[in-house]
């Protein structure tokens, strides 16, 4: 009984250690906030120049990682001339509320 | 006159140097290589984990040149630049190959906006 316990708390820690870890995003504010995105992520085949790629897919793509990506570009950890500005101008909410739309959308 | 045909000739050699150095994998090889990919990004490209993107269904080229960023060091992320290190350039191509051939949950932005429908 006590271990059962222990499991049952152990295991209610954990839930909440993983929802308060990140906020709930907006997925209307979301949703307007992409508006600019779409410019570049919004065409299909898009590509980037110097040097050519395709602009990715993010309709769908996971939550945790577009916010790991904006803030990626914010801190410098992740180098795009576009995407640095782009970050730049977002608030932590802004990006909580993008990534809750993005994600929201998988096929 | 002299100056443009010089200008179009570098854009013509600028363009088929970037074609030629992203080519078209081969997705069954891929497959094989992926094993490790899996772990994180799923079996069938769609990782379960938020944190982890998903692959399936991305463009070829995309995920090509962020393996080779990674490799290069461009993007730095511990796990992945793990990853990448032993990978050949065919072994990029092959992996890419097959990640983008899968059918996905992602899609690009277009019908998705405000204001759109």
């Amino acid at each position: 009984m006590t271990r059962l316990h222990m499991l049952g708390l152990v295991a209610a820690t954990a839930l909440f250690a993983a929802t308060s870890a990140h906020a709930e995003g907006d997925k209307a504010a979301g949703r307007k906030l992409v508006y600019t995105c779409a410019g570049c992520h919004g065409v299909p085949g898009y590509t980037n120049a110097y040097p050519q790629y395709p602009v990715p897919k993010i309709a769908g793509q996971n939550e945790q990682y577009i916010v790991n990506a904006l803030h990626g570009y914010q801190s410098g950890d992740r180098k795009h001339p576009t995407m640095d500005a782009q970050a730049e101008s977002l608030s932590d909410t802004d990006i909580q509320d993008i990534a809750a739309y993005l994600s929201s959308l998988a096929k | 006159m002299n100056r443009v045909l010089t200008l179009i000739s570098f854009g013509a050699v600028l363009a088929f140097a970037s074609t030629a150095a992203l080519a078209n994998g081969n997705a069954a090889d891929g497959k094989t290589k992926a094993a490790t990919c899996f772990a994180c990004h799923g079996t069938d490209g769609n990782s379960v984990d938020p944190q982890y993107p998903r692959l399936a269904g991305q463009y070829n080229l995309y995920l090509q040149q962020v393996l080779h960023e990674y490799k290069s060091g461009q993007r730095d992320n511990p796990i992945m630049k793990g990853m990448v290190a032993t990978l050949s350039d065919q072994d990029i191509e092959d992996i890419s190959a097959y990640f983008s051939s899968l059918p996905g949950k992602l899609d690009t932005l277009k019908g998705h906006i405000g204001g759109d429908n």
